[in-house]
């Protein structure tokens, strides 16, 4: 095994033990999952499985009843903003922009973490911190070019259209550098073009050396991108593998599908030879 | 689009403008009052008293005749933005028309007054009211045009020679600016037993001014200049500050002692607006105590400026003691904005309100030995800087300068300092954070914004920005009394950062001025001033509540328009429509969340 396959192979992160209590609602029961180095992780689920809340446990907006969740073994804090800080970055299933600043600005919010900018050099302007500025400003424009966005900086980011605002989101989590990026539901309402064009990026993502973990309902999409595919129902994880261990599970297809299996492995062969075809 | 829109048929529109400018033309002409009032004849001739000299028109006359020549002359003209010009013109002859009639008819002994009495017949008021109206009527039968956009430069220039075209522009646009403010400042004069008829003639004149920037900024101008004077900053901050210099020289008119006054009023409580529009503003923080910072300032200047009822016995340098009062405010404002750590919004605003109480409370209370109590702290010596106390007159370039004239300089200073701290504060890693957690926190912490620290440095440059301004109000003021920073005074600061704009400069210091000069104005009539007040700002706050500067952002959430300035409905329908679409073309809507 050559060096860089070692290092392909390293935890970035890792769940284990995840218990979410409410209430009396056990949102989350001992779910552990592992994300290595470059790969993707998709996660799916029916309404309610607890995905999102599986999120929100990683980002630290929730902290686990029980249980820990590692970043290159360093168990993290439970607060968001060091979560992000640290180098985890997410979307949000609901779009969560902010609605009334520029498409530019909200890249600019995210790479809040990466400016050193003081209060005192703020009020200055100072040539430092005009450096710094413009350098936040290019490597904004740059996230904003390789999402997809031209045109549309100085455009109120409520005005984007929606598919627009989705990869805005993903530019604006890009520009925390994270290493770790969770997509809750990316293509949630989005055409099948974009849905392409979103599976594509998520690619030139992973490329960049970014882990990914994907919540998604689309099946098809999902098996057709993911390294690995855990499923998680009724905040237990239910199988955990490759995509085509997954999809022939029996349980999955009763407990998640939902469907006959024919129809599920149409879906996967023709995600496959889709595959093919960007492969040739 | 208006409800109204389509209220009359679109045949009428042009004889309906062409009326309306012809009544408005046709009112400056006649007369206003059938009989001499107790106070002494209406203004401008308007008693019966122009067939002595009808061709010399003044104040408020003079205004009804330009309105009605340009709405005749645009109503002919192919124009862009045309629609919004008759309005603006249209809204300008009512309120004009509404307040003279109205106060000649209650002050002059009722409608006769403004109608026709004793054989004589004055319909001055009433045909300017339907003038208006027509106007305004006009407008309504069509969505109105679009703003029309003005190339950067009109010659098509380019480089060096477009810059000083621009520079050209900004000029004139300032010194037509600084008019406008001396005009609006001396209009109807210092009001009270000297002229009764100050309110009106200075309401009239708002009027004026309303319609006139409402139909310049219908053609595109106005616009166009603030898009220029945002190309061309540091230009345009010279100027405006040039301006702002030149006011207090006899040419202006505004140059006298109470105006200084009331100049350097209004901007101490300009300063403080800014300082509360960054809490508010940008970072979302209701605070409703805010005055208390400025009293604390106010009283830590006066322990230190050597006040004979002081009991600190420090006598600093005003400098010194401006800049510890503003640190001092700062560490009271970090203290207060700590609570935000924990609560949010309404609970916050409750927080703000009860500390800007007990401010009140200990310093009525004298609580050591510090404030005063009730008899204050008198004598707070003026400010003196090489050797001349800025309370005397002095003699610059040749002219004479009103006393006072000093401060109103250093306040200039100061508030100009003040708006760059803020712009430069907006435009920056802080600013944008402030922003984002007033636009959605979760997603701001998720950005890794420590949100509590960026509230409490809210908090603490506000309130220091505060505290130098309270500094710098009891030295000018004299006295530092618990009366001065009270709940209502949070509250009209609090007003003047919505009414002018949330979020921008302009803004914060339209509304300081019109809060502070309004009332001064309208001394007349007396207790009611606050009435109409309130209801101006709930008209204010019913048909423009982006305020009147509206900020980029706030205009976008406020009054459905794009960061450019386009309506938005169309665009918002589309991407809703688009929106649908794809819901149900997608593999799954999306669905609602918590997180
Ligand atoms: N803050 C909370 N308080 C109480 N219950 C919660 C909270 N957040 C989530 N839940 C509950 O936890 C369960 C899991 O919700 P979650 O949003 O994680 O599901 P999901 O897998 O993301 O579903 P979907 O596909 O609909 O997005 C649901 O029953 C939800 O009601
Ligand atoms: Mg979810």
């Amino acid at each position: 095994m050559s060096a860089a396959q070692h290092r392909a192979a390293d935890t970035v992160l890792e769940a284990s033990g995840v218990t979410m209590i409410f209430g009396g609602l056990t949102a989350l029961n001992d779910v552990s999952i592992r994300l290595e180095e470059g790969r993707i992780v998709g996660l799916i689920g029916p309404n309610g499985a607890g995905k999102t809340t599986l999120f929100n446990c990683l980002t630290g907006l929730y902290t686990p009843t029980r249980g820990s969740v590692r970043l290159r073994g360093k168990s993290l804090p439970s607060d968001p903003a060091k979560v992000t800080s640290a180098g985890i970055a997410r979307t949000f299933q609901n779009i969560r922009l902010f609605p009334n600043m520029t498409v530019l600005e909200n890249v600019l919010v995210g790479r809040h973490i990466r400016m050193k900018q003081g209060p005192i050099a703020s009020v200055f302007h100072g040539p430092v911190f005009r450096k710094g500025e413009a350098a936040a400003r290019a490597k904004s424009r740059e996230l904003l070019e390789f999402v997809g966005l031209r045109g549309v900086e100085t455009e109120v980011a409520r005005n984007l259209p929606y598919g627009d605002q989705r990869r805005l989101e993903i530019a604006r989590a890009l520009a925390t550098e994270p290493e770790v990026l969770l997509l809750d539901e990316p293509t949630a309402g989005m055409n099948p073009q974009e849905t392409e064009a979103a599976r594509q990026l998520i690619f030139r993502i992973r490329d960049t050396g970014v882990s990914v973990v994907v919540i998604e309902h689309d099946t098809k999409f999902i098996f057709s991108l993911c390294d690995t595919v855990s499923v998680l129902v009724q905040g237990e994880v239910l199988v955990e593998g490759s995509p085509e261990t997954v999809r022939d599970d029996p349980r999955v297809i009763e407990a998640y599908l939902g469907k006959p299996r024919e129809e599920v492995e149409a879906d996967v062969a023709e995600a496959a030879a889709q595959q093919q075809r960007e492969d040739s | 689009m208006s409800r109204f829109t389509g209220l009359i048929p679109l045949a009428l529109v042009r004889p309906f403008n062409a009326l309306g400018g012809l009544l408005l033309l046709v009112a400056a002409m006649l007369p206003w009052a059938t009989f001499l009032l107790n106070d002494g004849p209406f203004p401008e001739k308007s008693t019966l008293q122009y067939f002595d000299a009808p061709f010399e028109l003044t104040g408020f006359r003079w205004h009804l005749l330009v309105f009605g020549v340009v709405a005749l002359v645009t109503t002919f003209v192919p124009l862009r933005g045309k629609d919004r010009v008759l309005r603006a013109l249209g809204w300008g002859g009512l309120v004009i028309g509404l307040v003279c009639g109205y106060f000649i008819a209650e002050n002059g002994g009722g409608f006769g007054a403004i109608t026709a009495a004793d054989g004589a017949s004055a319909f001055g008021s009433v045909v300017a009211v339907l003038g208006g109206l027509l106007l305004i009527l006009g407008s309504m039968a069509k969505p109105l045009d679009e703003i029309p956009e003005w190339p950067t430069s009109l010659f098509g220039l380019t480089g060096m020679a477009a810059r000083l075209e621009a520079y050209a522009y900004l000029i004139v646009a300032f010194a037509g600016v600084l008019w406008l403010v001396t005009q609006t400042l001396t209009a109807g004069g210092i009001g009270g037993a000297a002229f009764p008829y100050a309110g009106p003639i200075f309401l009239a004149f708002l009027g004026f001014a309303g319609g006139l920037l409402g139909a310049l900024h219908g053609i595109g101008l106005t616009r166009w200049v603030s898009h220029l004077s945002e190309k061309h900053r540091a230009f345009s901050i010279i100027v405006l500050l040039a301006c702002a210099f030149l006011l207090p020289f006899p040419f202006t008119g505004a140059g006298s002692q109470y105006w200084m006054q009331v100049a350097a009023v209004i901007g101490v409580y300009a300063a403080t607006a800014i300082g509360l529009n960054i809490v508010v503003g940008l970072a979302g923080l209701l605070d409703l105590g805010y005055v208390a910072f400025m009293g604390i300032g106010a009283f830590v200047a006066a322990n230190l400026s050597g006040a004979v009822a002081s009991q600190v016995g420090l006598d600093l340098p005003f400098p010194v003691a401006a800049l510890i009062a503003a640190v001092i405010a700062g560490i009271f404002g970090a203290i207060v904005g700590s609570p935000t750590l924990r609560v949010r919004g309404d609970y916050l605003a409750i927080v703000t309100l009860a500390f800007g109480e007990i401010f009140t409370r200990a310093a009525q209370n004298n609580i050591g030995e510090l404030t005063g109590g009730a008899s204050a702290i008198p004598g707070v010596p003026q400010v003196t800087m090489f050797g001349t106390a800025f309370n005397e007159k002095i003699t610059l370039f040749g002219a004479e300068l009103p006393s006072g004239v000093l401060y109103y300089f250093m306040i200039v200073l100061v508030v100009g300092a003040i708006m760059a701290v803020f712009a430069n504060l907006k435009n920056s890693r802080m600013g944008r954070a402030w922003i984002a957690i007033r636009e959605d926190e979760d997603a701001a912490r998720a950005m890794g914004i420590r949100t509590g620290k960026a509230k409490i440095l809210a908090f603490l440059v506000g309130a220091m920005l505060a505290g130098l301004a309270g500094a710098i109000f009891v030295h000018k003021l004299g006295t530092a009394s618990y009366d001065s920073f009270k709940f209502l005074e949070s509250v009209t600061l609090l007003a003047a950062v919505i009414l002018g704009g949330m979020g921008t400069i302009p803004g914060a210091v339209l509304g300081a001025s019109l809060l502070f000069v309004l009332p001064e104005k309208l001394r007349e009539f007396d207790d009611f001033r606050l009435f109409f007040f309130g209801l101006a700002l709930v008209f204010i706050m019913r048909f423009r509540p982006q305020g009147l500067v509206p900020d980029r952002h706030r205009r976008a959430e406020l009054a459905g328009e794009t960061a450019e300035g386009k309506p938005i409905e169309t665009e918002e329908e589309q991407a809703v429509l688009e929106h649908e679409e794809r819901g149900h073309a997608g593999p799954s809507a999306p669905k609602e969340d918590r997180a």
